[in-house]
């Protein structure tokens, strides 16, 4: 039976999974927690966070562990992980994913960029982080990043046997999808091995962050009444370009016949158009860009554009889109 | 399902019957009791967290492994109606729902009790809300305490197992015969995995519960006769619930003698009240359901510094067992109640009022008791919120008595320079009347002649909603909404039904719409906004809109997804029926799809979601799509269209008249087809492919009826783009499995029926009496 490294004052051993809907955190969690209950003789449980978000929105699973005779009755969310794992590393940028880690917690991070750029970009002060490119992988297996995440894990968990995973992959996906069950062993056993770790000692006087709950930034003294929006349109100030998988449309302006498809297709306005005279001097609307902020990567306007304007490309770690963004231009109350 | 664990290390708990584990959630263990019972009918409607429940049913279904029957209601009412039916032909009933859904059905629950049918309904604890919440509070809960049914309680999966098969057992027991409330906490239970043991046979669960009472009076009796459900006023009526009020108190009594014999078989009892270190404590906390779990692991800490701590937890409230909780405080120095609902006005939450009647009735005046309404709306208990509960008793019990009997905990001012400061200034009324689109009745006819400009034209049309709404990537909703919303001048005041387009746009505090939108549940949008209309007529005749200097000219648009026109099709009649200037625009996804993919009756014959399975019993939705623009068009109203964003000048057409007719004859109803890629199991980038394909194979004719005249905008067999239905549905995930063999009568019976229903139309286009 496991032997669990470390546990908390409850004796649980903790993981949290760091995600966005679609990328399949929310499985992975129960078949992390059902193998280890299941497979590895432990006792668990697993639960992920829900809210009505849908598909590209943040979401997390929590995984606990302890010896099989533990009661559980902690239902709470795991806010001092062991191990945290994020499948997308765009989730710095609005989420603080590293909340209440250990000094020796493990950080694993779906990822192209090396270990000190995301040490830098989670301010942490030391532990291991551990990249693997889990949405490579995926792309390259035709399969879903949370596979090659899990192999990663369990390279991590060195306490759950990574053959009963394999059987529970296999149990998952033989009796609908049996054509998907190599390509899914494959890339569990891609994502165990391909794992890269490197570990940071904190720092010589420098005390780990104690933990303090987030509290909440708006309460009942400066919420409108009946909770109320007083704020027309404010999702504006929302990021989602965490939502793309990996795939972004690029903008070819050139063979643009300004037609408005695009505009129609996409479900997150992201056309922006400008008002400019045509060859005869009269005003008309072109199309300037993509304001890559809204956009969630799903290429409807790439097979809505009845020419070669837009196409669908990979989006790697070279900052296209931030380079490329063309902003929408709203009409703030700040302006005036 | 029921994934066995190996159980060599573990230790079992003793019973005279044979047990295994499984790792399951609550839903799934309420779903694996019933399918051991093996009821005869549930009646369900979606509604987190508990539609699981059914889902997992229909999953067990499709593979065969139990014979209840299924039925997919119309609305929450509409699945109390089945299961109250239902219970009186003598079967198993059982139901799940949470929140609203339950306050839906609340008027039939007195209806049954009353008339004494058992069964049972596992209410999974959901908060009832006006800002819509989904999650886990017991404010749904409390609106069941007057009802006249038991009502158990399971703090975790274990217990929502083994309360189920105590529930049909209590029920149906001759002295109580009154329907059963199981309550175990959304989220929190419902969704949690944990290692489980259940009974192995379910002949073992069927021996135990035994065969449905044969010695009551049912409807199914030709030789018996009874009438059910009389017309009873006073003397007799209050002697009806006197009797009721007997059988309640009966099963407290019935309760500890099924909960003994379970416990001989399976080694796990449960007592009236969950004591957790109760017998020398001075200090407690009393708490229903999973947070009560939390204060027992800060119970053991408190323990070892000294302190004596203890937790009540009742595993029954109603009847509310007053005589053990009076005798379980017998000696402790104070006690803080947590109530995770509030009654509003009544100092307390109703344990916390219902404890001190307890208290008071047997003169207990020196036990302290110390009131905090927590966790509202599913927030979470922590283990040090736990303790801070125990530190208020503490300090009651030194002072001698409780400083703030009643208070919120968890509650926070926030801080003023975080208050929400207004973004973005309103659209301007010269962008939204671009002047490009102009409908003009025919001076002889009356036919009303519409212009648009090119699409490129409108880019320059402000966007009615923002940017960093949460849809899926790929999400039909938004373009098809905007599209429509391109083709109207002016102002709109929206009004979003319940569903995947409200809560990605609403979600606080952020909001993607940019002119004034109101939300209401899904059953009663269309009789909402009809309100608003008519306020808006009479403020404006009155003069009062001039006085104020406010703009008097609004379309008004109820938005709409198909489940929406499922539960709401009643006030959307009576709204139709009244004929009010406003415009119901549905989008029709094909199912259920912001609770996770369940049937709605406008899914296609065949088609999979989660809770019509593919498997050996069962190819998917057994019946076929609901015609919802028929049945609009038989109420008469002024204008019914068909639309999708792959034939964007159509749909941009028919905006533009559904705005002429909303705001100068009355009710527009419009159906359009959006793509769902996460459901339909489809590629994102085919969202306009699949609905294009929708229309070319007929199954989604593009259509207009005006003034009771049938106009087919665009007929693909004329344009010799007719495609097979199996073309359409090959592009699908959820359809693929009609194009195997096996499906193929199916799908045959699928084609004709939409042949048969496009043929009807293209008969109407040619007759204007039809």
């Amino acid at each position: 039976m496991s032997k669990l490294p470390k546990t908390n004052e409850l004796g649980f051993f903790e993981i949290r999974l760091e995600s966005i809907g679609g990328l399949g955190a929310n499985l992975a969690g129960k078949m992390l927690s059902e193998d280890g209950v299941v497979g590895n003789g432990l006792n668990g449980v697993g639960f992920s966070s829900y809210g009505s978000e849908k598909k590209g929105s943040p979401v997390k699973a929590h995984i606990r562990f302890c010896e099989p005779e533990t009661n559980i009755r902690d239902t709470t969310p795991i806010e001092r992980p062991h191990v945290v794992g994020i499948f997308h590393d765009a989730l710095f940028k609005t989420i603080d994913c590293t909340s209440g880690i250990y000094p020796d917690s493990t950080i694993l991070v779906n990822s192209q960029k090396s270990p000190d750029e995301l040490k830098n970009l989670m301010k942490i002060a030391g532990g291991t982080i551990a990249i693997i490119d889990a949405t490579g992988i995926a792309l390259e297996e035709q399969t879903k990043a949370n596979t090659a995440m899990l192999g990663a894990l369990y390279r991590i968990l060195d306490f759950l046997d990574p053959e009963s995973m394999k059987e529970t992959i296999r149990r998952t996906f033989e009796k609908k999808y049996p054509h998907l069950v190599d390509p899914n062993i494959r890339t569990f056993d891609r994502g165990f091995n391909e794992v890269e770790f490197k570990t940071y000692l904190p720092e010589d006087g420098v005390e780990p962050k104690p933990f303090s709950r987030p509290e909440p930034v708006l309460g009942y003294e400066t919420q409108a009444l009946g909770g109320m929006i007083t704020n027309p349109g404010n999702s504006i100030l929302k990021d989602l370009s965490i939502s793309r998988a990996g795939m972004l449309p690029h903008f070819h302006e050139e063979k643009c016949i300004n037609c408005a498809a695009c505009d129609t297709a996409c479900p997150d306005f992201c056309f922006v158009w400008e008002e400019k005279p045509d060859k005869k001097g009269r005003p008309q609307m072109f199309l300037s860009g993509i304001d890559y902020q809204y956009c969630k990567g799903c290429l409807k306007c790439v097979t809505a554009c009845p020419v070669e304007a837009l196409s669908g490309e990979r989006e790697y770690n070279d900052g296209y889109a931030d380079k490329n963004r063309v902003p929408h231009l709203f009409d703030l109350v700040t302006q005036n | 399902m029921s994934i066995e664990i190996n159980q060599e290390n573990l230790k079992t708990e003793m019973g005279t019957v044979e047990q295994s584990f499984v790792f399951e959630s609550g839903n799934e263990m309420a779903a694996y009791a019933a399918h051991q019972i093996n009821y005869h009918v549930m009646g369900y409607f979606p509604i987190s967290p508990s539609t699981e429940v059914a889902q997992f049913l229909d999953g067990m279904k499709s593979r065969g492994e139990h014979d209840i029957v299924l039925i997919p209601a119309d609305g929450e009412h509409g699945s109390a109606g089945i299961c109250y039916g239902a219970s009186t032909g003598g079967g198993r009933v059982f139901n799940a729902t949470s929140a609203n859904g339950f306050l839906y059905m609340l008027e039939q629950l007195p209806v049954q009790s009353g008339t004494r049918f058992p069964m049972v309904l596992n209410l999974v604890n959901r908060s009832v809300s006006g800002p819509l919440n989904i999650h886990g509070d017991h404010s749904d809960l409390y609106f069941g305490l007057n009802t006249g049914w038991p009502i158990l309680m399971a703090r975790d999966p274990q217990i929502v197992y083994d309360m189920n098969i105590i529930a049909i057992k209590l029920a149906e027991d001759p002295e109580v015969r009154l329907p059963v409330i199981v309550s175990f906490d959304g989220y929190f239970t419902s969704h949690q995995k944990r290692r489980v043991q259940v009974i192995k046979n379910r002949s073992d669960v069927q021996k135990f519960i035994g065969e449905p009472p044969r010695n009551f009076p049912h409807a199914l009796d030709r030789e018996n006769p009874v009438t059910i459900g009389p017309y009873m006023n006073e003397p007799d009526y209050i002697n009806n619930c006197y009797q009721q009020s007997e059988a309640m108190y009966n099963a407290e009594a019935v309760f500890e003698r099924i909960s003994k014999e379970y416990a001989e078989l399976t080694g796990r009892e449960y007592p009236i009240l969950d004591l957790y270190r109760m017998d020398d404590a001075e200090v407690a906390v009393f708490m229903l359901n999973s947070a009560a779990e939390v204060c027992k692991d800060v119970v053991d800490r408190l323990r070892s510094q000294g302190i004596k701590a203890g937790v009540i937890s009742p595993n029954m409230i109603r009847p509310f067992p007053q005589k053990q909780i009076a005798e379980a405080l017998k000696n402790v120095k104070a006690v803080t109640v947590g109530d995770r609902a509030d009654s509003y006005g009544a100092h307390g939450g109703n344990m916390a009022l219902e404890l001190r009647a307890a208290l008071q009735t047997v003169g207990n005046a020196h036990t302290k008791v110390i009131n905090r309404i927590y966790g509202l709306g599913g927030k979470d208990f922590y283990a040090d919120d736990a303790e801070h509960f125990f530190q208020l008793a503490i300090e009651a019990a030194d002072k001698g008595f409780a400083e703030k009997p009643f208070d919120y905990f968890g509650h926070n001012p926030g801080k003023p320079e975080f208050a929400p400061k207004r973004v973005l200034n309103p659209m301007k009324k010269e962008d939204l009347n671009t002047g490009l689109i102009t409908v003009t009745p025919d001076e002889k006819t009356g036919e009303l002649k519409v212009k648009i400009p090119p699409l490129r034209s409108l880019t320059k049309k402000p966007k009615r909603l923002a940017s960093g709404h949460g849809a899926c990537p790929g999400c039909g909703i938004f373009s098809g909404l905007e599209l429509f919303f391109k083709g109207i001048e002016g102002d709109i005041v929206a009004l979003f039904h319940t569903g995947c387009a409200m809560v990605v746009t609403t979600g606080f505090p952020y909001s993607s719409h940019k002119a004034t939108y109101i939300h209401n549940l899904f059953q009663n949008g269309s009789a909402t906004l009809s309100g608003l209309v008519e306020m808006f007529h009479e403020r404006k005749r009155r003069g009062e809109l001039a006085e104020l200097g406010l703009s008097d000219d609004f379309t008004f648009v109820m938005v709409t997804g198909d489940g929406g026109m499922d539960i709401g099709m009643g006030p959307a009649i009576g709204t139709a029926l009244r004929n009010h200037k406003m415009i119901i625009l549905e989008y029709d996804n094909e199912g259920y799809m912001n609770t996770g993919s369940q049937l709605s009756y406008s899914t296609p014959m065949g088609h999979m979601t989660s809770t019509s399975n593919i498997g050996g019993f069962q190819n998917g939705k057994p019946f076929h799509h609901k015609d919802t623009a028929q049945i609009m068009a038989a109420t008469h109203i002024p204008y019914v269209f068909t639309g999708t964003e792959a034939f964007d000048r159509d749909l941009l057409k028919k905006a533009a008249k559904a705005q002429w007719y909303a705001n100068n004859e009355g009710l527009v109803y419009g159906k359009i087809l959006i793509t769902c890629p996460l459901n339909w199991k489809s590629k994102d980038e085919l969202g306009q492919t699949i609905v294009e394909a929708a229309v070319n194979s007929c199954f989604f004719p593009l259509y207009e009826v005006e003034h009771g005249v049938t106009t087919v905008t665009y007929n693909p067999e004329e344009k010799n783009k007719r495609l097979a239905v199996s073309e359409w549905l090959k592009l699908m995930g959820k359809t693929k499995h009609l194009l195997n063999e096996n499906s193929k009568d199916m799908l045959e019976m699928f084609d004709k029926e939409v042949d048969r229903r496009w043929n009807m139309l293209k008969a109407k286009h040619e007759s204007p009496y039809l």
